[in-house]
């Protein structure tokens, strides 16, 4: 047995819809054990308040990061195989900053929102229809800003490749980021913590 | 040890599970494996022996012209011979390129060269990187201008050989080739075959050639 199960021909096309599926379901479930159903935990992260969005999001990353890279080193997959989504540098940077800026004014991102949905949230309804009419907006601008979207593109890069450091070394060194960040983030809601208590 | 791990939290637990594998990882192999693959010797002897690593040229002429399209056909000659002629569905990949070529593990891939030799090579290479539908046309081109562009019935032909040449006589004007005639009918003999022209057959059948790439990501 060899991953990515659907490149190597484990289910075809049809079954591929019902695993996304379940996948989905698993995602959303755990987002919102995470409590990302609500506007004002999530958005409680920009105000330094209450990080666990920082965390969980760390968390998979890590643990993704060692599952692939074990996996791959154990010979049962085909790292080679994994998309990478291609880098255009500066499209990307607005991209995100325009995805932070309605993440705080909002308070969902676009999986969250759904979420929220989920779980009966009016306001992550409305986020959504404006998200739909982001999307359907979007495609019809898309010829005047074709050309800036694909501007600055850089092809799929990996950080082993931009730095010329051996992989593993990158694995430890952003498991040690993770923690890292997670000591700050703990201090940091705990300094806020006090801080309001002063007030 | 024990005692220190036993007090820690669940989450510290974890982190430091996380610590350990990424401290490993730093000794730990590259994981992409680059041009280094290993072949199941044991899997690829028994599809050799049996020969189920092989798809005869009748056989690939009757998927073509049935309009089959869960298969790819792949002339792994140089662009100027493949310019020349190729069997119509194919799409020209050297072997060099194939480790880059679109080709995806799960489809059906039918390789020939001019001879057996080069498809072999190619179908181990493609084997090692863990592409699993791979076949080697049978003959190769010399096989297919044999049999199905130039067919020519044998002396004393059997009857079920008479029927069996009637049926590739159509193949063979499907593909614009010329059928010969049994080598005592002087009538009808066409000393040198002409390869025909590729415009026909290309024209029609085209069926998994131009795969569009399917958009990936979230």
């Amino acid at each position: 047995m060899m991953a990515p199960f659907f490149k190597y021909g484990m289910f075809g096309e049809n079954l591929s819809l019902v695993v996304a599926f379940l996948v989905g379901i698993g995602f959303g479930f755990f987002l919102e054990r995470a409590g990302f159903n609500s506007a004002r935990k999530l958005a409680a992260q920009f105000y330094f308040t209450d990080l666990t969005v920082f965390k969980v999001m760390f968390t998979a990353i890590v643990t993704a990061m060692l599952g692939v890279y074990w996996l791959s080193a154990l010979g049962v997959m085909d790292l080679s195989l994994v998309y990478l989504t291609p880098t255009f540098l500066v499209p990307q940077i607005i991209g995100g900053l325009v995805l932070g800026f309605g993440f705080v004014i909002g308070g969902y991102c676009p999986g969250t929102a759904c979420v929220g949905v989920a779980t009966g949230r009016v306001d992550a309804m409305v986020l959504l229809v404006g998200l739909f009419a982001g999307i359907i907006g979007f495609n019809e601008a898309y010829p005047l800003i074709a050309g800036f979207y694909n501007s600055t593109g850089y092809g799929q890069l990996t950080l082993p490749q931009v730095t010329g450091l051996p992989y593993g070394l990158l694995v430890f060194a952003v498991v040690l980021m993770a923690l890292g960040g997670f000591a700050g983030a703990e201090w940091m809601e705990k300094r806020m913590a006090a801080r309001k208590a002063e007030a | 040890m024990v005692d220190f791990i036993r007090n820690l939290s669940p989450n510290r637990r974890l982190a430091l599970v996380a610590v350990v594998l990424g401290l490993l990882a730093v000794v730990g192999p590259n994981p992409y494996r680059g041009a280094a693959a290993s072949v199941n010797t044991k899997e690829a002897a028994i599809q050799m022996a049996r020969g189920t690593d092989q798809v005869g040229v009748t056989e690939l002429a009757d998927w073509i012209v049935q309009g089959r399209a869960d298969f790819r056909v792949v002339d792994l000659r140089p662009a100027t011979a493949y310019a020349e002629y190729h069997i119509p569905p194919a799409e020209n990949i050297p072997v060099a390129g194939l480790a880059e070529s679109s080709l995806s593990r799960n489809e059906k891939v039918v390789l020939y060269a001019e001879d057996g030799a080069r498809a072999a090579q190619a179908w181990m290479l493609l084997k090692a990187r863990g592409y699993r539908g791979v076949y080697i046309l049978r003959g190769g081109l010399e096989a297919w201008k044999d049999s199905v562009l130039f067919p020519r019935i044998p002396e004393n032909a059997t009857p079920a050989q008479t029927v069996e040449f009637a049926k590739m006589r159509e193949v063979s004007r499907y593909f614009g080739g010329t059928p010969q005639a049994a080598p005592g009918d002087s009538a009808a003999a066409v000393p040198v075959a002409a390869l025909p022209k590729l415009s026909m057959p290309v024209a029609k059948a085209a069926p998994a050639g131009a795969k569009k790439k399917k958009k990936e990501g979230c």
